[in-house]
């Protein structure tokens, strides 16, 4: 009784777990005033550029001016904002259809090449991302190397194309960010208890039983993250729609990449990025309400 | 340290950083300063022509033959240092964020500004032994609109807008730039992704002013470019790749680059460019010096080197693009051969049809124009 008051309530912080926070907190120390400086002082100069106008030099000027706000409600912006949520969703759809059996694969079946595995997936991504969206380009290109390839053993006519449809820029989405679904997907299944695909097994339930309903909830963290890692920076491309896209595929991405850099108007380009970033929040929202209560199931 | 420490850190943190978030603003607002007075007496001082240092160059990527560098380095014993920059705009963000060079090459709407801006040195073409070539071969440059008397800048290339198509696939055009609606093509005609070119096709299409910034007038060019939607299959200024790797037919295209394309193509004949009755649009890249260069005296000798028939005939034959300098013609002829609407005669310069700067509002409507155009 008495011990525990002397050591818990006199000296509440000089025992060796606050010590450890104060090292910790040194530790966080360069992180945060890093990250605090540069996305408070982004997020400040494209929050007030949003209000701005553009001098005779192309110069941003800061002001108080509402003209870029009303600009937004012009409807081209919401067509190709819904636009981009659609080519966004339909990509991490197609990433997690596609990425679950690859990492699954190399979790639990890769063996001793598990983590050659994940470099062949990880290395070709070291190489820029608009380079090799280019290629992607040329290898889809009407002339190109697929498509006569298809036409040679009749699948596709002479009218068949991939670039410049919305299939492309999805293709293109795809291919960008895949590697962002497979690897929080693959530490999941890696951390996941496979004695529970055995139980499921003992339980009679089928391999695709199993899977939807032991393995797919056992990851479903992995699996959120992965949508998440996938599901911003393709609400934000603009290459794949640039690369891959015609007319009736710009994405929200090439219009704030248009302002900033054909139009230079940079207070228009910053309202939409507020706009986008708006939009995303609302889905990050989402997410973070989602794990807090997975965590919260959990801890029960 | 004092247990209430921590919580106190954590707001000195979020103080520091948002007083590094102010600073960073007040440093933003710094790149739209304007300039000051001694500065601006600084820019008209004439440039003594001399080494005094080496070149930093900043211009569009590969447009300059590597073995003219070469050269000037080797007879003038400096290094030139090269950046480049992939728009006009993002050119301009960088002299106003203050960064220096020693010789830039504005397009003419461009140079305007950048002088009238207080952005560039004077250039005085007597003390240049080549310049003489230039204003005495080509008349137009000697007082164009966008410089007087090309105080600050003296003209690197010309080039002019038209349609480059697939000759095999859609046979001969008939000059206009309705041959963009042929129904052959269909689904395979690009617009180059460039506001300027598209809004003003639109506009040369109608008989309307190439850089109108009337709403009235935008909204006409808006809904013709709208109707070349269901023939259109994409916006890109990759003209000659389009074309060569098949995904176009038929595209609006810079005399330039069709140019370079005869070097690639496996057989030219089956490509064809035309400059449309309508007007086509006609523009030049200039040499300039900022006003803030470190090394002007570096930057002219640099320029005269450049403007020697040897070496602009050299860089004619690498990039594709004609010079007004005299005794060149004939080089470009040559390489033209097959294209013989990439030339610029006099004759297009004086028709002027150059895009030129609007008012601030009518800026804005092309911007809006643009951006109803491509979003659909």
């Amino acid at each position: 009784m008495t011990r525990r008051k002397r050591s818990g309530a006199a000296r509440p912080d000089r025992g060796p777990s606050a010590s450890g926070a104060r090292l910790w907190t040194w530790l966080m120390l360069p992180g945060t005033l890093w990250m605090t400086g540069f996305l408070l002082a982004s997020l400040v100069l494209v929050a007030t550029l949003a209000f701005g106008t553009t001098d005779p030099l192309g110069n941003p000027r800061f002001g108080l001016d509402f003209d870029n706000i009303t600009t937004l409600a012009d409807p081209a912006y919401s067509t190709v904002l819904l636009r981009s949520l659609g080519y966004a969703l339909l990509t991490c759809a197609i990433c997690l259809a596609v990425a679950y059996p690859v990492a699954y694969t190399i979790a639990l079946h890769g063996g001793r090449f598990k983590n050659a595995l994940i470099a062949a997936i990880v290395v070709p991504f070291f190489a820029n991302y608009l380079v090799r969206m280019y290629g992607w380009s040329v290898v889809l290109s009407d002339d190109g190397p697929l498509l006569r390839a298809l036409r040679a053993v009749g699948i596709a006519d002479e009218d068949t194309k991939i670039l410049q449809t919305g299939a492309g820029v999805v293709a293109g989405l795809v291919y960008g960010f895949i590697v962002f679904m497979i690897i929080p997907l693959y530490a999941a299944l890696e951390r996941m208890d496979t004695s529970l695909i055995e139980a499921g097994r003992d339980l009679y339930g089928g391999p695709l039983r199993t899977f939807f309903f032991v393995t797919v909830p056992a990851t479903r963290q992995g699996a959120a993250a992965g949508c998440v890692l996938v599901f911003l920076p393709a609400m934000g491309d603009f290459v794949s729609a640039q690369l891959m896209g015609g007319p009736d595929q710009i994405m929200i991405g090439n219009l704030i990449q248009d302002k900033f850099f054909q139009g230079q108007n940079w207070p228009l380009g910053s309202a939409l990025t507020m706009l986008l970033m708006a939009a995303l929040f609302l889905g990050m929202l989402g997410y973070l309400r989602r794990t807090r209560k997975d965590e919260a199931e959990a801890a029960r | 340290m004092s247990p209430e420490a921590l919580p106190l850190t954590r707001r000195s943190f979020l103080r520091a950083g948002t007083t590094v978030a102010l600073a960073l603003t007040a440093a933003g607002c710094g790149f739209a300063s304007d300039g000051d007075p001694a500065a601006a007496a600084a820019a008209h001082a004439p440039i003594d022509v001399k080494v005094d240092g080496d070149l930093v160059y900043f211009n569009w990527a590969d447009f300059v033959d590597p073995a003219v560098f070469e050269g000037f380095q080797k007879e003038y014993g400096v290094k030139v240092v090269q950046s480049n920059f992939d728009s006009m705009e993002g050119m301009a963000a960088k002299l106003n964020a203050g960064n220096r060079y020693d010789i830039i090459f504005p397009t003419a709407k461009w140079a305007q500004r950048l002088a009238a801006g207080g952005r560039l040195r004077t250039i005085d073409h007597g003390r240049l032994r080549n310049a003489e070539a230039v204003f005495g071969g080509y008349g137009y440059f000697a007082d164009p609109w966008y410089d007087s008397g090309s105080a600050h800048t003296i003209p690197f290339t010309m080039y002019k807008t038209g349609i480059g198509w697939r000759r095999d696939r859609l046979g001969d055009l008939t000059g206009s730039w309705s041959d963009l609606w042929n129904e052959q093509a269909k689904g395979k005609v690009f617009v180059l992704d460039d506001r300027d070119e598209a809004l003003g096709m639109g506009a040369l299409k109608l008989g309307l002013g190439l850089s109108t910034g009337d709403p009235a007038e935008l909204d006409r060019v808006g809904d013709t470019l709208r109707s070349l939607r269901p023939r259109l299959r994409g916006f890109s200024s990759d003209s000659y790749n389009n074309l060569l790797n098949g995904n176009a037919d038929m595209t609006q295209a810079w005399s330039g680059d069709m140019a370079s394309m005869l070097a690639q193509a496996e057989d030219p004949s089956v490509f064809g460019f035309e400059v449309a009755r309508e007007g086509a649009p006609v523009n030049s890249d200039c040499y300039a010096i900022p006003a803030n260069a470190q090394h002007p005296g570096t930057a002219m000798l640099f320029i005269d080197y450049m403007l020697r028939p040897e070496n602009v005939k050299k860089n004619i034959e690498y990039i594709g693009y004609p010079m007004p300098v005299r005794g060149t013609e004939d080089t470009y002829a040559a390489l033209v051969e097959p294209f013989p609407q990439c030339m610029v005669t006099a004759d297009d310069l004086g028709a002027d049809l150059f895009f030129r700067n609007g008012t601030a509002a009518g800026e804005r409507a092309r911007d809006a124009a643009w951006t109803d155009v491509k979003a659909g």
